[in-house]
């Protein structure tokens, strides 16, 4: 009866409901696009036409291995192919490799890949390709940020043309995930060569099933079909190459600009949905909104330096952490429309651990013992709590180009609570990229919000929390115990008890509030009730690339 | 009348190359290093080198003004090193809209104030008093603020214009409206004021008493004279209008030098930010010293100098 | 009286030079706002008066926390209980726009005060009698102003930083030639007037005329020009909090306020309406109590 995408379209919203049963206006949303679904669903897909899509963000970076804009990643997926790709179930398709296996030591990758993929500037894509990827993210001075996700990894070996072995240092559970991952992503070795890739333009060869026609700054990145694709992955809803001719996004950073810019017909899709405008989109038969992957991969969470004074004392982390109710905080910026969080891992998350929910938060009362005991006694002109003449004041740096979705609403919603409840002053401040960076390098960032790069859940856990991810890397000493903790179940190969140490990571990273689960992140995406194949991808936790897109006749 | 033209020529140049020497000065009386104040917010290994070899910062102070100036007149704006691109291609990329926008607002303004004037002035009545009303609350109104307002009633509620874009006619009528306003109720001033004072010349009554009609007066003669010392505000004009295009792009996301000006200003892109504001600088300068001369040219007393 | 002394400030600058006008890019009624009648003058007054009381006393006002609200009232309409209605965060926005005063007034004076300062040095040392300090002095003030204010304001943003302090420096930088010429003007016009020439008749040396007799009578008239031109600055400065580049949020500036209301524009409209009618009120109270005690003062100055 229904067609695959619609049919894929609809199970991902299913998902979604059970997940929010309680909310009515995601159910009234439903119910419409229940009656689309219904009517287009003895239409086939059809080839041709061109898509425009407005999208908040406009990437810093178009490499997918120097990038690490969440909202970047699944621009990228347009014109970047994996070795395999992630099933909605957590299990792998193939993609560019057709086959893989893991040796008995847990040491050794070995793909054979597809004998028919060409690279976008007619280079061929082999075994050599592949190393040459690994070896590009693998250095260094290449100052890759995918390299993160190398940190078993040793070398790799050409065993044949079209076969290749990932050799690691040491078992890595999520080793397999990360090769799935769009940051691993492989770019021609030419042009990989050619240095500077973010820029993107046609200089950016990947093998995925669009082109990267061209950048205009401020304005669109503009893709054409790949004629030639027919290494789909596995879980794509179609093979061959994209139905769409041509897919431009635009970058249209304001909610009601992107908001006006479909109703008016200038896009036909749109990204960053504002809550207050769902409605609009959910109720008019003109329109379809789709919600989703919510909460498969983390939170969105505040990452407090636990070295760094005044949070260095665990009463001021927990008073910060109990001292405002976050219910009706994330209720009025996102009306309903997401949960908030209890843990650092998404609630929908295999890996999720459920023991939190109602652990922690809104205990304004013990907020203020904590933060008297600690010595914050005093009080100054504005209501803050000092000590020895210096306000309890922490900064929340948010870098700029990572501000979407509303968040730093939400932040200064916490930031009024907490001023009011516990005179604790939380300091947000939109940070540049750059000073960003330098304060990571420095080890001296403070409260960093952030929803991790969807990958393995060990592997998630070390990159906030590790001794060696991207927040505590620069830091000399961090807990002993959580490192500890995540670097066994990185390196573990039963399933059991890799959940139960990612359990107990969760639970201490949130019991000595090293992190504060805000919320559950879903994406929003409105479009043309013409528009269809729209869904999310699971590898990416964002929507998914244009590929199985395609647009129905009037 | 040649000499006048010809000094003028000369003002302007020396007003050119004051501003570029300034923006030179600038950057040398900063305190910290010409190459960490370059770079903006961007770190990476061998930058600062990359820097000073661009900029000369090895050679001395006049050599490396020389090379300022003559780059600078070649069009070499020097290299963003946030953006990883030569500044003229970031700039030069955006400037279209935003001139399209301060020139069709330019256009707007002229039109309304001219009207406005030509009825209003010298009358007596109660238009002329809601008129002057007017003029004050728009000169004094912030144009990001009439954006807002705008949008909500033309754009949310009646529907009639698009939120945002820079694609087609329709795109462009808000965001022009809103910049032309605040300009037209200073412009309506002006006008206004020089038409009155024309209109007390005694060559006004010879043609009056020739009884030609009110409005024939008033469009072939007053206005005429009095379009005269509003020309001379064209320069201060589009130097206007460039910098509350910066805003109202913002207002509407019309794409511009406004998106690129603001996100160099929030990355400390010190290169982009010098271009932007040294080309509006050129064309401010440019426009005045052209309107000065068609002024020369057009006025019959200056031209039988 | 001799008979420059019949001129305003503004008619005091030549007209006929574009660049004079050049800096008023947010626009500010300079040459009109003729003669109004006195009750404008009496409600503008009291505006400003009821604004400093706001700016100074603002719990007077309002009972309401202008950064704590209850978020279970987001976005609620004007009405008994919020005057203004309710932002986003559940906060008033009548308590928001009272608070708010204190940035506008403080960053607009505090501009006004850097362009006035330096402004008031330079139009004194070219407003005596050598052609070529007026002359070099005359060109820098044509040299700032050929960069428009709002964009030469940005770039001396990127160079210091955002913050408050930092876009007053910013915007009266940018205002240095428009203050620069109307003292300059004014020095003039009182170094020209007769009892002026008379005390140099008298014996008197050209610096004791200057501090006697100009100098006094340049500084007598600052008090004029900052309320004239402050309602401009408060205009410019309003549009750089509007792009981010002021106070930071959740501050109730009234610029930050506006930017915040354009997320929620299509549901609630009085986010949006209501700190830009306090900008504009505000701008026009200035300017007409500015133009009229210029014009009642303009007698007694030279």
């Amino acid at each position: 009866m229904f067609d695959a995408p619609a049919t894929r379209a609809l199970k991902k919203y299913v998902q979604v409901m059970r997940m929010k049963n309680n909310s009515l206006l995601v159910n009234g949303i439903a119910v419409a696009l229940l009656g689309i679904g219904a009517a287009q669903a003895a239409d086939q897909p059809i080839s041709g036409g061109a898509l425009t899509w407005g999208v908040t963000t406009e990437p810093s970076c178009f490499d997918p291995h120097r990038s690490s804009q969440q909202a970047a990643f699944f621009v990228a997926r347009n014109y970047i192919d994996s070795l395999i790709a992630k099933k909605t179930d957590g299990t792998f398709a193939p993609w560019l490799a057709t086959e893989w296996s893991i040796s008995a030591d847990g040491k050794e990758y070995t793909y054979k890949l597809r004998e028919d993929v060409v690279f976008h500037d007619g280079e061929k894509f082999d075994a050599v390709a592949v190393k040459a990827n690994f070896d590009f993210i693998f250095k260094p001075e290449n100052a890759a940020t995918a390299v993160s996700l190398l940190q078993t990894f040793d070398h790799a070996e050409v065993v044949s043309p079209y076969v290749v072995k990932l050799v690691l240092s040491k078992p890595d559970s999520s080793f397999l995930e990360s090769t799935s991952n769009v940051k691993l992503g492989l770019i021609s070795p030419k042009a990989l060569e050619k240095g500077d890739l973010c820029g993107g333009g046609r200089a950016l060869a990947g093998t995925g099933p669009f082109i990267f026609e061209g950048y205009t700054r401020g304005q669109s990145a503009v893709f054409v079909r790949n004629p030639a694709y027919k290494w789909g992955p596995g879980n794509a809803a179609h093979e061959g190459p994209a139905y769409l001719d041509r897919v431009t996004f635009r970058f249209l950073p304001e909610y009601a600009v992107r908001t006006g810019a479909l109703t008016s017909g200038q896009v036909d899709l749109i990204e960053g949905v504002q809550p207050t405008d769902a409605p609009l989109f959910a109720e008019q038969p003109d329109f379809k909104l789709l919600t989703g992957p919510s909460g498969a991969s983390t939170s969105f969470t505040f990452n407090i330096n636990y070295t760094r004074p005044p949070a260095d004392d665990v009463r001021v982390r927990r008073a910060l952490r109990d001292g405002f109710d976050l219910e009706p905080i994330v209720k009025q910026v996102y009306l309903g429309t997401v949960p908030r969080a209890w843990s650092i891992i998404g609630p929908a998350n295999p890996a999720y651990n459920k023991a939190l929910v109602g652990s922690w938060g809104n205990d304004i009362a013990g907020a203020n013992k904590l933060l008297d005991e600690a010595g914050w006694t005093g009080r100054d002109s504005e209501g803050f709590r000092t000590k020895d003449g210096k306000r309890l004041s922490i900064e929340v740096g948010y870098p700029q180009p990572y501000v979407r979705d509303n968040r730093d609403i939400l932040i200064q919603g916490v930031q009024a609570s907490l001023r009011k409840n516990v005179g604790l002053d939380l300091n947000l401040r939109l940070i540049t990229a750059g000073e960003y960076a330098k304060n990571n390098a420095n080890g001296t960032w403070t409260i960093y919000p952030n929803t991790d790069n969807p990958s393995d859940p060990a592997r998630e856990l070390w990159d906030m929390l590790g001794s060696k991810g991207f927040l505590y890397a620069n830091i000399s000493n961090p807990d002993p115990e959580i490192t500890r903790q995540i670097d066994e179940a990185l390196a573990s190969t039963d399933p059991v008890r890799k959940r139960e140490l990612t359990d107990a990571v969760q639970k201490r990273g949130v019991d000595q509030a090293f992190i504060v689960p805000l919320f559950a992140p879903s994406w929003f995406l409105a479009a043309k009730s013409t528009v269809n194949g729209l869904s999310f991808e699971a590898g990416l936790d964002s929507p998914s690339s244009a590929y199985d897109f395609w647009i129905a006749k009037k | 009348m040649w000499s006048r033209i010809i000094s003028r020529l000369f003002t302007s140049l020396v007003v050119a190359w004051a501003s570029v020497t300034a923006t030179f000065v600038a950057l040398h009386a900063l305190p910290g290093r010409i190459q960490d104040i370059l770079a903006g917010d961007l770190e990476y290994p061998g930058l600062r080198e990359a820097i000073a070899a661009e900029w000369g910062l090895n050679r001395t102070l006049p050599e490396q003004y020389l090379d300022f100036l003559f780059r600078i007149f070649r069009g070499d704006f020097g290299t963003s090193y946030v953006l990883r691109q030569p500044v003229i291609e970031v700039v030069g990329s955006q400037l279209l809209p935003t001139v399209e926008l301060a020139l069709t607002a330019g256009v707007l303004a002229v039109v309304i104030a001219g009207g406005i004037a030509l009825l209003t002035a010298g009358r007596s009545n109660f238009s002329r008093e809601v008129a002057s009303v007017l003029e004050l609350v728009f000169a004094s109104t912030p144009v990001f603020w009439l954006g807002i307002l705008l949008l909500m009633a033309f754009s949310f509620n009646l529907r009639w214009f698009p939120v945002s874009g820079a694609e087609g006619w329709k795109s462009i009528v808000l965001p022009s409206i809103t910049l032309a306003l605040p300009t037209a109720g200073l412009l309506t001033q002006v006008l206004r004021e020089a038409m009155e004072k024309t209109l007390d010349q005694p060559f006004v009554t010879t043609v009056r008493a020739r009884g030609v009609g009110e409005f024939i007066i008033r469009w072939r003669h007053v206005l005429r004279h009095a379009l005269l010392p509003a020309v001379t505000l064209g320069g201060w004009l589009i130097g206007g209008l460039l910098g509350g295009a910066v805003i109202t792009e913002k207002v509407f996301g019309r794409p511009g030098l406004g998106t690129v000006t603001l996100g160099a200003v929030l990355t400390h892109d010190v290169p982009v930010v010098l271009t932007v504001v040294l080309l509006a600088a050129f064309i401010h300068v440019a426009a005045s010293t052209l309107l000065d001369i068609l002024y020369v040219l057009i006025d019959p007393r200056l031209r039988a100098q | 009286m001799t008979a420059p002394s019949h001129r305003s400030f503004e008619q005091a600058v030549p007209l006929d030079r574009p660049e004079d006008l050049a800096g008023f890019e947010t626009s500010l009624p300079v040459i009109a706002v003729q003669r109004r009648p006195p009750l404008a003058f009496i409600v503008s007054v009291a505006f400003v008066v009821l604004l400093i009381a706001a700016a100074a006393v603002p719990w007077l006002f309002t009972h309401f926390d202008p950064l704590v609200g209850d978020f279970t009232e987001g976005l609620k309409p004007p009405g008994w209980a919020h005057l203004f209605g309710t932002d986003r965060l559940g906060r008033d926005v009548f308590a928001r726009t009272i608070y708010g005063t204190r940035y506008s007034l403080l960053i607009g004076f505090g501009g006004v005060a850097v362009g006035l300062g330096l402004g008031v040095i330079l139009g004194i040392i070219a407003g005596q009698r050598n052609r070529i300090l007026d002359e070099c002095v005359s060109r820098l003030f044509d040299m700032l102003s050929s960069f428009p204010g709002v964009l030469l304001a940005m770039l001396i943003v990127t160079f210091l930083g955002q913050g408050m302090l930092n876009i007053a420096i910013a915007v009266g930088i940018a205002g240095i030639p428009k203050f620069g010429r109307v003292v300059r003007a004014q020095t003039q016009l009182v170094r020209d007037a007769d009892y002026v020439t008379q005390a140099t008749v008298y014996g008197l040396s050209q610096w004791q005329v200057f501090l006697r007799h100009v100098l006094p009578n340049v500084l007598v008239a600052i008090p004029i020009i900052a309320t004239v031109y402050i309602g401009s600055t408060i205009l410019i400065v309003s549009g750089l909090s509007f792009l981010g580049l002021g106070p930071q949020p959740p501050t109730p500036e009234w610029g930050v306020m506006l930017a915040e209301s354009r997320d929620v524009l299509r549901v609630a409209w009085w986010p949006g309406v209501f700190p830009g009618l306090a900008i504009t009120a505000t701008v026009i109270a200035f300017s007409v109590v500015g133009n009229f005690l210029q014009k009642k003062f303009e007698g007694r100055m030279a």
